[in-house]
């Protein structure tokens, strides 16, 4: 033992000369990109199942207009890497317990939040980017610049929505596997109640109700976002539904979320 | 905070960790000095994590101040988490990071600037130098316990944390481990580990602390503690090798029934 003598420790370079919280969002954000690159599969068939819709449907661009098709298989697409894939990466890691070990370090809680969130806002980026070209090529939805450039913001809004919502779901529930059923169940009540109810084919209630859902919302904010022409005032009051959905699903999400599982 | 002087790296008083009305830790406190190792041991649910998890600020001590290198790690969490350096009980980095990139990781967080020679040295040390690409999940779990022990250290820190290092070793990987951990006290840090196993506390703690049922029973070297005890009944009455051991010692003082 060597309490009595003196030690030969250098002093702690950080302590007295922390890190920007900037410097370490990068260090994260590159780890965090690096893993979602090796689990690339999972992202492919993620950006898979829209794009199987969007060129199965080419029939119904006739019939209901390109940017209405693309807006259902973009907002598909957004419930799938919002409830899917970040919900699941999130309660895998979670279990592991990398959040516990990335909280023991100096980097703020935040930076290890924004992060993943922003690895997954990537991917929102460039699964509508996919649609767009898969769209143009197989379904030939031809789009104005200004219906590219809005589209693209407002699936990044959408896409908040399904975020927050996936956020809220891995808060509430700690074990993974649960999360993954419910997350799973979630995504299809969405799509077959979104898709079926918007039709009528569930009932007046119902198509009223799902307007004003999140699925409803966001598949109406997207279309209009796709043609701005058709953007009206409801538009509007549908985007800032959209943005009060996020927000409450944020405050739930963060208010009950386990960093542990334990 | 000035390494070269004896004052503790870790400061724990009057500690209380509640869980609803559940006291899982009461009164605790412990200090440990740069260049010591200081073991914190007990059956299951004695309040070892706890004690742990509050240091490292994961949880909130219901009363009690705990300072890291002098930093309150309440009012002064950033810097407090600087100063020390943590090997958690399981794996945890994520398993499609290969070791160069968690080091590198590591190193953003903590500010480090690594040159490629710096890492070669890092790997070197560890004996992972042909394996700098290997994703974490496909290491051994020696190899995964080398590596977590290096990324609690990447800094310096004056405190390295470990929670329950040796568990699910081999003995040579063990060995070898206490090995490591010895040089890290050689280089003077200080380190607090909790452990299950006595024969690993008696060998590499200067001092050990036994937490039970959320208070320390006693506090000293391990040769101290058994001398101390070695003539209660009850020590005497866990003893099985016909020579008391710091094992028997804490079944006595711990009690035989087996905790959940």
């Amino acid at each position: 033992m060597s309490t009595t003598t003196t030690t030969t420790l250098p002093a702690s370079t950080t302590a007295n000369n922390l890190p920007t919280a900037k410097t370490m969002l990068a260090s994260l954000l590159r780890a965090d990109l690096t893993t979602q690159w090796r689990n690339r599969r999972a992202s492919l068939l993620v950006i898979l199942v829209p794009t199987i819709i969007l060129i199965s449907w080419k029939g119904l661009v006739e019939r209901i207009g390109g940017p209405s098709v693309l807006s259902n298989c973009i907002t598909v697409g957004l419930m799938a890497i919002g409830l899917m894939g970040y919900s699941n990466t999130t309660a895998r890691d979670r279990d592991k317990g990398i959040f516990q070990r990335l909280r023991v370090t100096p980097a703020p809680t935040w930076t290890i939040m924004i992060s993943r969130l922003t690895v997954q806002l990537l991917m929102i980026i460039i699964m509508t980017l996919v649609l767009f070209l898969v769209g143009y090529q197989a379904d030939h939805i031809s789009l104005n610049p200004a219906g590219y450039a809005l589209g693209l913001l407002v699936a990044i809004a959408g896409g908040a929505v399904y975020l927050s919502l996936g956020q809220v779901i891995v808060g509430l529930i700690k074990n993974p596997e649960t999360v993954n059923v419910v997350v799973r169940l979630v995504y299809f009540l969405f799509i077959m109640t979104g898709m079926f109810g918007e039709l009528g084919m569930l009932g007046d209630f119902v198509q009223k109700a799902i307007k004003w859902s999140p699925y409803g919302c966001v598949n109406r904010i997207v279309s209009a976002g796709l043609a701005p022409s058709t953007w009206t005032a409801d538009t509007s009051k549908y985007l800032l539904v959209t943005i009060g959905y996020s927000l409450l699903f944020i405050f739930l999400g963060i208010r009950w979320f386990k960093w542990s599982t334990k | 905070m000035n390494l070269h002087t004896n004052e503790p790296v870790l400061q724990v008083e009057g500690l209380d960790v509640r869980y609803g009305e559940f006291k899982a830790v009461r009164n605790v406190s412990f200090d440990v000095r740069p260049g010591e190792i200081f073991g914190l041991v007990g059956p299951n649910g004695a309040g070892k994590t706890s004690t742990l998890s509050a240091v490292e600020g994961l949880i909130k001590p219901s009363a009690g101040t705990i300072r890291v290198a002098g930093f309150d790690n309440r009012k002064q969490a950033m810097q407090a988490k600087a100063s020390m350096g943590v090997q958690l009980q399981s794996t945890s980095f994520q398993p499609e990071l290969n070791i160069l990139e968690i080091i590198q990781l590591y190193a953003g967080i903590y500010g480090l600037s690594l040159g490629k020679e710096r890492i070669e040295t890092i790997l070197d040390d560890i004996r992972l130098q042909d394996s700098a690409s290997k994703r974490f999940g496909q290491l051994s779990g020696g190899q995964q316990q080398r590596v977590s022990l290096v990324i609690a250290t990447i800094h310096q820190p004056p405190l390295v944390l470990l929670d329950e290092p040796t568990t699910g070793l081999d003995p040579q990987s063990r060995r070898q481990l206490w090995e490591r951990i010895e040089a890290m006290r050689d280089k003077g840090h200080g380190i607090l580990l909790t452990t299950h196993s006595m024969e690993e506390a008696e060998s590499i703690c200067d001092r050990i602390a036994i937490i039970d049922h959320g208070q320390i029973i006693t506090i000293d070297t391990p040769q101290t503690i058994i001398d101390t005890h070695r003539d209660k009944p009850e020590v005497i009455a866990a003893s099985r090798k016909g020579r008391i051991t710091l094992e028997d010692v804490f079944i006595g003082l711990t009690g035989s029934a087996v905790r959940s």
